[in-house]
Parts: structure tokens; sequence; C-alpha cells
């Protein structure tokens, strides 16, 4: 319910506000995206599990996060920003697939 | 060289071993990727849990808020991301229009300082009329401008409108192929231009772009530049000249050209006798190289003379 309700929040909140991303920022928001989506899947998996923890969701939210940014900046440097974070989505989608794959079992038995 | 590959037959025992033990990310990784997706953390933390006990309540309270900031930030990103997103999407068509409103602007620009051009450049004539008293030398002086296209002229003539045939069309899937053979190219313009001239024509404009002795009609892409101003479909040659100067051209290989285009690829050609055509000056010739002779005392403008 909290949680819902900080969702919700934290859109109006990017609604009001309009905050505007920094150029230097704006590759990154894609992947950061999706990273978050990631966690935020696999904590909802867990919490339907019943192993949900916080620290944990905390932790691998911000660090997905992270990392997400830091590979595509990496790949950037490199000039392979393109494949790299075509990987990181891959990688973060079958992710998010096996994730909702859980929920899935648990929310309709199937 | 077998001690260096391990191969898979050879040292199977070896290698095995202490992949299956200790290197949970072994060659499988991108299977228990798929098999496992949920981190290990979460299964970790509940075990933790269960041996020690959970946190202190103030713990809890900290772990719930610190999870509802790390969701409204997540709420956060999305919203921002799709505005960045919808605000993104038609960057590209923005800059293009501000591209093209900087083309037109500086294309009225020049129309209007080209105006401005041809409005001193009268007054000049009229000025120099005026100290030339309006002798014979005057009357020679506007002819030679009228000649070279330095002053506007009217008089009876012809035009001659282009038109591009419609694009070539693949007989199956019904989409253009790419390829217009029917469209009208810098060429074609070049030849009706030579072959109007040739027929004694005395001026000539392209789409009102007056030709002087140093026109240049040529294709930039799929544009086609008259003294670097791009002209467009449909392209209206007109000319002053003589009367029989329409039946010259119509008759000219030119002109056969022009039909046979027009039978096979559907180009549009239309060949019009007109009885007063006005055409502007042309813009004053920018010469880099050729200079007038030292010697101005001399009246013909060949300089021969001497």
């Amino acid at each position: 319910m909290i949680a819902v309700l900080a969702l919700l929040g934290g859109v109006i909140l990017g609604v009001v506000l309009h905050p505007t991303v920094p150029v230097a920022l704006q590759p990154y928001l894609p992947i950061a995206v999706v990273a978050a989506l990631d966690a935020v899947f696999g904590g909802i998996r867990a919490r339907l599990d019943g192993i949900f923890d916080d620290k944990q969701f905390v932790i691998s939210f911000v660090s997905n996060v992270l990392v997400a940014a830091l590979i595509v900046y990496l790949g950037d440097q490199l000039g392979v920003g393109g494949q790299l974070s075509t990987g990181v989505v891959v990688v973060l989608g079958v992710r998010i697939f096996g994730n909702v794959a859980g929920i899935r079992r648990h929310l309709f038995r199937a | 060289m077998s001690r260096g590959i391990p191969t898979p037959g050879s040292d199977s025992g070896r290698e095995t071993e202490p992949l299956a033990t200790s290197a949970p990310f072994g060659a499988d990784l991108l299977t228990d990727l798929f098999v496992n997706p949920l981190d290990p953390g979460y299964a970790d933390a509940a075990d933790h849990k269960r041996r020690r006990g959970g946190p202190s309540s103030s713990g809890r309270l900290f772990g719930r808020l610190a999870t509802a900031v790390a969701l409204a930030f997540f709420g956060l990103l999305l919203s921002v991301a799709y505005q960045h997103m919808a605000a993104g999407a038609p960057g590209a068509e923005r800059a293009r229009t501000s591209l093209v409103r900087e083309v037109t602007g500086a294309r009225a620009e020049s129309e209007s300082l080209e105006r401005r051009a041809a409005r001193l450049r009268d007054q000049v004539a009229l000025e120099r009329d005026r100290v030339l008293g309006g002798g014979a030398e005057a009357d020679r002086l506007r002819d030679l401008e009228a000649g070279t296209g330095l002053a506007g002229v009217s008089g009876p003539g012809m035009s001659v409108r282009l038109t591009d045939g419609p694009p070539e069309v693949d007989p199956v899937s019904g989409e253009p192929t790419g390829e217009d053979l029917g469209r009208v190219l810098d060429r074609d313009l070049q030849r009706v231009v030579n072959a109007l001239w040739a027929a004694k024509a005395e001026a000539i404009a392209v789409n009102g772009q007056r030709l002087s002795t140093v026109s240049t009609i040529r294709g930039a892409g799929e544009a086609v530049l008259v003294d670097f101003t791009p002209v467009t479909s449909p392209y209206v040659v007109q000319a002053i000249g003589p009367p029989g100067m329409a039946r010259r051209f119509e008759s000219s290989r030119t002109a056969e050209q022009l039909r046979w285009l027009r039978d096979k690829y559907q180009m549009g050609v239309a060949v019009l006798e007109q009885d007063r055509i006005v055409l502007p000056a042309a813009p004053q010739p920018r010469l880099r190289y050729a200079r007038p002779p030292e010697h101005t005392a001399s009246p013909s403008p060949t300089g021969s003379g001497r």
C-alpha cells in the first residue's frame, strides 16, 4: 500500500515539477528506467514469494540503476555504447520476463 | 599443443569439478539467468532473517521508508523518462522546421536584396542617362545592357513549360521504383535554353531567373540550380525573340527529344507563343578574372579598335 502510494507520489511529483534532465544524463535515462523496472519486478516477486526485504530491494534498485548507467557510460567511452546498452536491455529484459513469470505463477497459479 | 587448450574429452575431470562447486557464473551464466531470474540476495536475506530474527522495529521502519523513497524515485524516473521521450520524439521534426524557417528567411532576404539591387540599378541607369544627356551613346549603353541581361526587357516571345513526369511505379508492388526517368533534369533545361538561343532568342529567363552571359544551369542532387538559385517543377523557360522563334524551336532536335520524353515518360512539355513577355534583369555577374581594358578612351566595347 505504502509502496503504491510512494510510486504514485513519485509520478505526480515528476508531472508537477517537470524536472529537466541534464543533457549529459539523457542517454542513461531509458537504461536507468529498464534497470529500475528490473529491480521493481524482482521486489514484487520477492514479496509474493514472501521473502521481500527492504534493504535488499533498495540496494538492488540503486545498484541496478547505477551499474546500468555505468555500463552504458563505459560503452560510450569505448565507442560501443549502442551495443552495450542493447546487451544491458537484453539481460534486464530476460530477468524482467523471468520475474514476471514468477509473479504470474503466484497470481494465476499458471 | 594438446596441453595448451584443454579439450572437453581429455581433462574433463579436472575441468568440471571446480566449475560445479565454486563458480556459479560458469559457462552456464545465461542458462542460470533464464532459470533463476530472482536475485539470490532475497533468498539469502530471508535465510539470514530466519536464523537471526528480523531487524529491530526502527530498522524496519527505516527500511520501509527507504523502499518508499526508492519507489517514489522510480515513479519520478518513469514520468521524467516519459516526458523526455514525448518531448524528444519530434525533436528531429523541430530541427527540420527551424532549418526550413532559416532557409525561407534567408531566401526572402536574398530576394528583397535582389529587388533593392534592381531598383538601385534602375536608378543608376536613370542618373547615367541624365548625365549622358540621352544621346546615341546612352541608347547604345541601354541596348548593350538589355542584351547582356543587365537590364529588364520586354517584348514578344514564347515560353516552354516543363513539368516532372509521374514517378516510375513498380508494376508488381505499385510502389515507386525510385528512378524518376520523367523528372526534368538540369540537362533538359540546358538543352531547351540552348535551342532557344539557337532559335534567335534575345533574352531568356528560367522561372523568372534572367540568364546572362555567365549564367549556369546545373543539377545539385535532386534540385536544379540556375545561377545558384534552386528552381523547381514546373520549369518555365521564357524567351523574347523574333516571330518565327517558336516554329524554329519546334523543329529543333531538342524539341524532338522533349516530345520523345513526353511520350515515353510522361514529362510535361508545353510550348506557348506569347505576345508580350517581361523579363527582369539578371543579377550582376561577379567577374573574377575578366577585367575591362585599361584604356577606356575607345568607345568600342571589344577594345579592338586600338
